[in-house]
């Protein structure tokens, strides 16, 4: 059913993607699974999107892979192991790995997270939230600097997803993230299922929190899925990209579309993979709604 | 401020981080409650991935809780996950619930290296018809000095852990399995993959004098029932062999 359904999807697009394919198609999370049905079929898809952490050994399936892919199709690295948001000083082994995978595979962008997961040695395989106070901007400030110098180029700082606040903050996020971007040149990624989870998890508005937000800067943009824990106590969203880009993402998507203009877009799914073809027909929807706001109108997200 | 952080995530005490949030203490507690839930269950996820068998032999219920106490004692020290666990073996060696499984700390032990193998680089190593054709051109073959790639590693198991994890793999019965047996195992490279292999004492000790650097004529073990073409062969099959020489004088 996967193949033919692939076929269905390529017959759909029969012009092979160019090298513009990061800026004028979206593009879907690499994993494993989709190694083979990539490489067989070589579905239409704007890029592929690895996490940087799961392709630094020398050898094995993702190193043989991510490169055969590579020649094929545009790629951006998401880093998940920097901890840029962290009290520590960056760990420089593991930035010069990262930076040494970004120059050999020369993505379209290299982003990271307004988070932290590293203390002391240790690794917490989370992205955890930052105060946003000023001496929490001047060490992001500095560890952004520190990246992009060793990167020799501009890397792209996503928007966290919280589930609560500190108290005492100097900044909001938004302006937070507006310093950050004055201080250091970088640009951003908006994760726009982000905005949903945090906005409901905090009591606010996915718009407003929009309408702070610095969109001259943001170059690519991340939709998920995320779940609902009703708990009694607090309800809260979990940003748990297993499951498909919900509609009030989609809503969003379009709006920050309306405002921002046309804009690279990632479809992100890390669990409960669904067979390839249906992450690529969610691409295609972004697609969509891109070409659709691009002549001034809008599709019933 | 990380510290009261870190100290909330690993333990069950909050004190001293719920002053510096905003909000009423009892939401909170929920709220904290999903990065406690992403950590455990990111990493459980993790550990159920490197040590697969280790996990089918003990259940998913009883895996996933010592891999709680693993991981809250021993979070990762590096954010490339495929390498956590490397002391998962140690823990379990010590982990009173399992005692009754003895062999699991080998079975878990050798799930690690088999990944990490996996990891490393591939190393080219000659194929049949070269190792043939350097054979037959050699007048003394006794005296060639077969190099070995650097990735295959040599085991000996106190327990029969190879064959343990060779009937997993292949989801065949493992009940003809003495346990208690030792075995010596090789760990090899198949193009991307490790791949096991449960070999006799003699061929170690082939194996084990040719890593060392010996000429064929010295690895050869003084056993009498030794199969040199059959061992040959093998190492030719497993594309162990990186280089032929004749030794220098």
């Amino acid at each position: 059913m996967t193949n033919s359904l692939l076929n269905e999807t390529q017959a759909k697009q029969e012009a092979p993607c160019s090298a513009s394919c990061f800026a004028s198609h979206s593009g879907v999370s690499l994993k494993p699974v989709y190694y083979q049905t990539i490489l067989e079929h070589r579905p239409a898809i704007g890029f592929f999107e690895i996490h940087a952490e799961n392709y630094l050994s020398q050898g094995g399936p993702a190193a043989y892979f991510l490169r055969q892919i590579r020649q094929e199709y545009d790629m951006t690295i998401h880093g998940v192991g920097l901890s840029i948001g962290g009290e520590n000083p960056l760990d420089i082994e593991h930035l010069n790995k990262v930076a040494q995978l970004v120059e050999e595979i020369q993505p379209a962008y290299f982003s990271e997270h307004l988070a932290w997961s590293t203390h002391d040695h240790h690794f917490y395989n989370d992205l955890l939230p930052i105060r946003y106070n000023k001496d929490s901007l001047d060490r992001v400030c500095q560890h952004i600097d520190q990246v992009q110098t060793r990167m020799k180029r501009p890397i792209l700082m996503e928007n966290p997803s919280t589930y609560l606040a500190f108290a005492d903050n100097d900044f909001s996020e938004t302006d937070f993230i507006r310093e950050m971007v004055k201080r250091t040149g970088c640009d951003l990624l908006l994760d726009i299922n982000n905005v949903e989870v945090s906005c409901f998890n905090q009591g606010r508005q996915a718009i407003e929190y929009l309408e702070g937000f610095p969109l001259e800067a943001v170059k690519q943009i991340h939709l998920a899925g995320h779940t609902l824990d009703d708990n009694p106590i607090v309800p809260l969203k979990i940003d748990s990209h297993d499951d498909a880009v919900s509609q009030d993402v989609w809503s969003l998507y379009q709006y920050t579309l309306q405002r921002l203009g046309d804009c690279p877009t990632l479809i992100e799914r890390d669990g409960n993979l669904p067979e390839l073809v249906e992450l690529i027909a969610e691409a295609e929807f972004a697609d969509r709604i891109r070409r659709a706001v691009k002549q001034g109108g809008s599709v019933d997200a | 401020m990380h510290n009261d952080f870190i100290q909330a995530l690993l333990s069950q005490d909050q004190s001293h981080l719920h002053p510096k949030l905003e909000g009423d203490t009892v939401e909170n507690a929920v709220r904290f409650q999903v990065y406690q839930n992403n950590l455990v269950v990111s990493l459980q996820d993790a550990l159920a991935d490197i040590f697969p068998i280790t996990q089918k032999l003990v259940g998913e219920t009883f895996f996933r809780a010592m891999a709680r106490e693993f991981l809250l004692q021993h979070p990762p020290t590096s954010p490339i996950i495929s390498e956590y666990g490397a002391n998962f073996s140690d823990f379990i060696r010590h982990f009173e619930p399992a005692q009754s499984v003895g062999f699991l700390p080998d079975v878990a032990s050798l799930e690690y290296q088999l990944l990490q193998l996996t990891h490393a680089a591939e190393v080219e190593t000659l194929d049949h018809q070269s190792i043939s054709t350097t054979f037959e051109k050699t007048q003394d073959p006794s005296q060639l000095v077969l190099e070995l790639t650097p990735n295959c590693q040599l085991l000996h198991a106190p327990f029969a852990v190879g064959s343990l994890i060779l009937a997993n793999q292949r989801d065949v019965s493992s009940n003809h399995i003495n346990i208690n047996e030792s075995e010596y195992i090789l760990l090899h490279k198949s193009f991307l993959y490790a791949r096991l292999s449960v070999i006799s004492f003699d061929q170690a000790c082939f194996i084990k004098a040719l890593q060392e650097g010996v000429t064929l004529a010295n690895a050869v073990p003084e056993s009498e029932g030794f199969d040199l073409g059959g061992s040959l062969a093998k190492l030719i099959e497993w594309k162990l062999i990186r280089n032929i020489a004749l030794q220098p004088d």
